[in-house]
């Protein structure tokens, strides 16, 4: 595990020398370990800040938030947003960068590598010992166990059983993009990439047996939006399958508002659920980076990551393409090559 | 919106349409859509008095809008929009629905193809309602033209252009134009000498005012649209001035450096510095960079020393020059195909391909027109011809025929026995394809005159035995095994396109087809046009093809650039991309999307160049905010006319 006074010496460094305007990090919640995401501007907050396996927020977010709210305030600052970044939530920036969103210097990177322990999984902790993080009061990594306190005194466990999914995939655990970096670079393979999906086709190994299984999923979803609302790569002002995102500007005519194409229907029901959840994953594809946080969010447990790993297997499979791996390269869905497989042609 | 007035005109296209289709039924399904004021059917709209109905139709009820129900856009879209445009409407007010192509021709049950062609209508009804009126966009005309290929192709082209007032660059990659024809002995099916017919067409090139020649040159890269391209050329260093060459042949006698000569296809040897051949354009000597000692004077400079015009200059720099043009011709011609495919055939030192066959014949070639076994120089005195070697081979080698090695065989064992009168000539043929004009009865004089011993069957072991080669193959017509101890065999290998097509076509954008060759925009009604507007396609380069075609083709190329050209200002399609600036987050994948390099960011939202837009749709679709659609086919106009599709 990475030194959390490094990190917090950093933050305060960077805040005090005014090299940059905030520091988007974690700390302690208000219950138990669980940590929040936390935006802070003065040298002295940096004390705050944490780095434990329950820092499971991508924070990548909240510089897509900031944008917005300064396009709002009509705000150009002249200094960059620092961000605690996690491999995931790094490969997350490296689109953003890749999109333009924001420009490279307009962000500092404070990388921190997960090296073997990645993040919790509520659910699994839940499984394990009955309890999740915001029961707990530490948790640390010895080098091959777990050790979590809760008011059942000291527990081990390994590592897989309460790790994240996706961090048991994860292949790449180190933030390859940062202005410093804290922590190693280690190799950790618990489980191999997709494995989650690899074990899903194998049980619904028929079409009709997949689209049995999505219909159940997407007849659960209640379209609260939760799963949009965390992604970083949402961040589109207008989002074309929920016609209330619409935007109106002083220019927007009466025939304009009328008009708007109402691609799917606001009710939540199966058919439209679906329209909406496939739209995504395909929006998405070449872009999710896999921070499992849709997943996480969602309240009725619709397991987006199988969705959205299909693609990226994909994407690589046939396209040798890495989301979040390069900030030069043209995205994938943009890009063509000669040599592009093209058999799903008929 | 108020209330559209549309009219709907159902083509019966003789019977290719009513007889799947109710068009009737469709008229009056038509009819009864709230926005359809007028709804008719007729035998055959596109007609002279159906394109009068149109025009009176849209007068009489003073309509805003019009579908036709007919055959592809491709074909009468344009026809109707002028019927719109004459009766005073905007071109745009006019949209197609195809119910032919897309329906009655794919269907045979009356009434679901009905029910499908009342859809199909209705969603063009949906879509029109939504059509804004569109002004074309004019553009202006650079007069110029670009030929890439030196070959039969693109001299006749250049000519051709030429000819007609053009200004013309013609650009070679070679260090002389001729391409293969000047290769060639006699030509079939004359037997004329080729270069007694090509020499004076390439001297024409070099003497016309109006044509630039730029041999030893590459395409680089290309720019801009029709009517406005700009080409960057590599001519590259040759060492030789051309202008101050006196073709007198001291460099090359004084030359230290042997290697093969590729114009003979290396049965013969060159110098470092030489000529290609006697007839080569430009008549200069050349200075092959790869074989020298080293363009320097003091490791030889035995060519600078002896050169008494003064032409050769060792510092000479290779240099990129641009060129403005308004639209450019194709023609860069074949390769054989290579011998390394070949296995067992491949490379046996008594195998000659083709092109080296016809150089042992020519009276300019290396063996001075006598037919001379490449291993001993012995006249060779049992000769089997192969046809189709790596032809009409899906499994290993090309799947296509490549149409002219029957006829060139033919010729083949022809000059053959001319030269050799008391030599045995055989033919391993699969079928012969002699159509042409006098190519059957060539054929049959190759058989009947010139007693060539034509055996059908292909050939099942080959193998160099005791300075013969061994020819076993199977006579399908006797039901025979043959073997036949040849003194020489010769391979009539396939045409496949010529080496750098691959990157021409990447350079200019154009597409190839399954088998490499540049794609042609209609393989019926537009066979000299690539898929680019302004780059038209010349020769070989295009598909396997003889020389009266090959010209042909050249000449149509040319007349196509001189009807495009001859415009005083050419319209683009103003159905262009438009960007909903608000919703553009500058995140650029349209920009890498799009096949015309018609968007750029500015101050961090996409902008389309109208000129270079070509509609496609692509940036459209890569767009994950929408904030990118093409003008009357927008998101709105497409849901709708989905809507329409699914509804009833
Ligand atoms: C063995 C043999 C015998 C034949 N005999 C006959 C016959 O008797 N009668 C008959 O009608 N036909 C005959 N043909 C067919 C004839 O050779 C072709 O029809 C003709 O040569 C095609 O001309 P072309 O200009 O299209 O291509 P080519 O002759 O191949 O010319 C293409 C030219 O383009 C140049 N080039 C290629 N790429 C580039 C580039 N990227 N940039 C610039 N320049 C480039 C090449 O160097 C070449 O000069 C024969 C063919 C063969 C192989
Ligand atoms: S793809 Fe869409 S958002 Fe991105 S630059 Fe183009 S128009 Fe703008
Ligand atoms: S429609 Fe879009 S992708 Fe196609 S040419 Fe126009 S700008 Fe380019």
């Amino acid at each position: 595990m990475i030194n959390l006074q490094e990190l917090r010496t950093r933050a305060r460094d960077l805040l005090t020398k005014g090299e940059v305007r905030a520091v988007v990090g974690y700390r302690r919640g208000s219950r138990g370990m669980a940590a929040e995401p936390v935006v802070i501007t003065r040298p002295e907050e940096a004390a705050q800040l944490v780095w434990d396996p329950s820092c499971v927020h991508n924070l990548a977010l909240y510089l897509v938030e900031d944008r917005k709210l300064l396009k709002h305030r009509r705000q150009t600052p002249d200094k960059p947003i620092a961000i605690v970044a996690k491999g995931c939530d790094a490969r997350a920036i490296v689109v953003l960068l890749q999109e333009n969103y924001f420009k490279r210097e307009e962000v500092y990177i404070l990388g921190v590598s997960c090296e073997e322990t990645g993040v919790f999984s509520d659910q699994k902790l839940m499984r394990r010992f009955g309890v999740n993080s915001q029961a707990l009061t530490d948790a640390r990594f010895d080098g091959t166990d777990y050790v979590v306190t809760s008011a059942e005194g000291e527990q081990r466990c390994a590592a897989r059983e309460v790790m994240a999914e996706r961090c048991l995939e994860c292949r790449q655990p180190f933030p390859k993009v940062n202005d410093v970096v804290l922590g190693e670079e280690k190799a950790r393979t618990l489980e191999a990439p997709f494995a989650a999906l690899g074990r899903f086709e194998q049980t619904a190994n028929t079409q009709v047996a997949r689209w049995d299984f999505w219909k159940r999923q997407f007849d659960r979803c209640i379209r609260c939006f939760a799963c949009r609302s965390v992604c970083p790569m949402c961040y589109c002002e207008e989002c074309i399958v929920d016609s209330i995102t619409f935007t109106v500007a002083p220019d927007t005519t009466a025939e304009e508002k009328a008009n708007r194409v109402r691609w799917i229907q606001r009710s939540a029901t199966g058919s439209e659920n679906i329209g909406y959840h496939m739209t995504r994953a395909l929006h998405l594809a070449g872009r999710c980076i896999d921070c499992g946080e849709c997943e996480r969010v969602c309240p009725v447990h619709i397991p987006l990551r199988l969705l959205n790993t299909k693609l990226e297997r994909d994407a690589r499979e046939k396209f040798g393409y890495e989301p979040g791996a390069s900030i030069e390269v043209a995205s994938l869905v943009s890009s063509f090559r000669d040599d592009d497989p093209n058999d799903f042609i008929r | 919106m108020t209330k559209k007035r549309t009219g709907v005109f159902v083509c019966h296209c003789g019977s290719n349409i009513a007889a799947t289709v109710d068009v009737a039924a469709v008229a009056a399904a038509m009819a009864g859509e709230e926005s359809v004021v007028c709804a008719r059917d007729y035998v055959y709209m596109c007609s002279d008095p159906g394109q009068n109905s149109v025009i009176q139709a849209i007068k009489d009820n003073q309509l805003d809008s019009v579908v036709v129900s007919c055959c592809s856009p491709n074909l009468h879209e344009k026809t109707f929009r002028e019927n719109a445009k004459a009766a005073g409407l905007n071109d745009f007010t006019c949209e197609i629905a195809n119910i032919r192509e897309q329906c009655s021709w794919v269907h045979k049950d009356r009434a679901k193809a009905t029910a499908k062609a009342i859809r199909i209508s209705l969603s063009a009804v949906k879509r029109v309602s939504r059509n804004l009126a569109l002004e074309p966009i004019g553009i202006g005309v650079t007069r110029r033209v670009l030929v890439v290929g030196g070959g039969i192709a693109g001299i006749q082209a250049s000519l051709d252009l030429a000819n007609s007032g053009f200004e013309v660059v013609l650009v070679e990659k070679n260090a002389t134009i001729g391409g293969h024809m000047i290769q060639l002995s006699e030509t079939f099916p004359t037997l004329d000498c080729s270069q007694c017919i090509l020499s004076p067409k390439m001297v024409e090139i070099t003497r016309h005012p109006k044509i630039t020649l730029m041999t030893s040159s590459e395409v680089q890269e290309v720019t801009g649209y029709v009517g406005n391209f700009r080409a960057k050329i590599l001519k590259k260093a040759t060492y030789v001035d051309p202008d101050k060459c006196k073709i007198c042949d001291d460099c090359a006698k004084v030359c230290p450096v042997v290697v093969p000569n590729q114009y003979d296809l290396g049965i013969s040897a060159r110098r470092a510095i030489y000529i290609p051949f006697a007839q080569a354009i430009p008549a200069s000597y050349t200075l092959d960079e790869s074989s020298c000692l080293g363009l320097n004077p003091v490791v030889c400079g035995k060519c600078k020393d002896v050169c008494e015009a003064g032409a050769i200059d060792y510092d000479m720099q290779s240099r990129t020059v641009t060129e403005e043009i308004g639209a450019i011709v194709v023609a860069t011609g074949f390769d054989l195909y290579s011998q390394d495919h070949l296995g067992e055939y491949g490379h046996l030192e008594n195998a000659v391909d083709g092109l080296q066959f016809e150089r042992m014949c020519s009276a300019s070639g290396p063996t001075k027109g006598k037919v001379l076994r490449p291993s001993d120089h012995k006249e060779p005195k049992d000769v089997v011809f192969i046809q189709c070697v790596g032809s009409r081979d899906p499994a290993r080698h090309c799947s296509y025929c490549s149409k002219i090695c029957c006829m060139y065989t033919a010729k083949h064992a022809r000059l053959y026995k001319h030269h050799v009168p008391d030599g045995r000539a055989y033919v391993f043929y699969i079928d012969i394809r002699s159509g042409g004009k006098g190519y059957e009865e060539f054929v049959q004089r190759t058989m009947e005159d010139d007693e060539t011993l034509y055996l059908r069957g292909r050939v099942s072991k080959i193998y160099e035995d005791n300075g013969k080669i061994r020819v076993y193959g199977n006579d399908t017509l006797s039901g025979q095994n043959v073997e036949i101890e040849a003194d020489m065999v010769v391979l009539a290998l396939a045409m496949q396109p010529s080496a750098g097509t691959a990157e021409i076509a990447k350079t200019l954008k154009i597409g190839r087809d399954k088998d490499g060759f540049l794609q042609e925009a209609h393989p019926k009604l537009r066979p000299v046009e690539s898929v680019t507007a302004g780059i038209f396609l010349a020769g070989a380069a295009q598909g396997p093809k003889d020389i009266p075609e090959t010209v042909s083709q050249a000449s149509a190329a040319a007349a196509k650039v001189v009807t495009l050209l001859s415009q005083p200002r050419l319209i683009r399609s103003p159905t262009v991309a438009r960007v909903r600036s608000r919703l553009c987050t500058g995140c650029e994948m349209c920009v890498d999307a799009c096949p015309y390099d018609a968007i750029h960011l500015e101050n961090g939202k996409a902008v389309v160049n109208d000129v270079l837009c070509e509609g496609c749709g692509t940036c459209s679709a890569t767009c994950v905010r929408a904030a990118i659609e093409v003008k009357n086919a927008t998101p709105l106009q497409i849901q709708e006319m989905i809507g329409a599709v699914l509804s009833l």
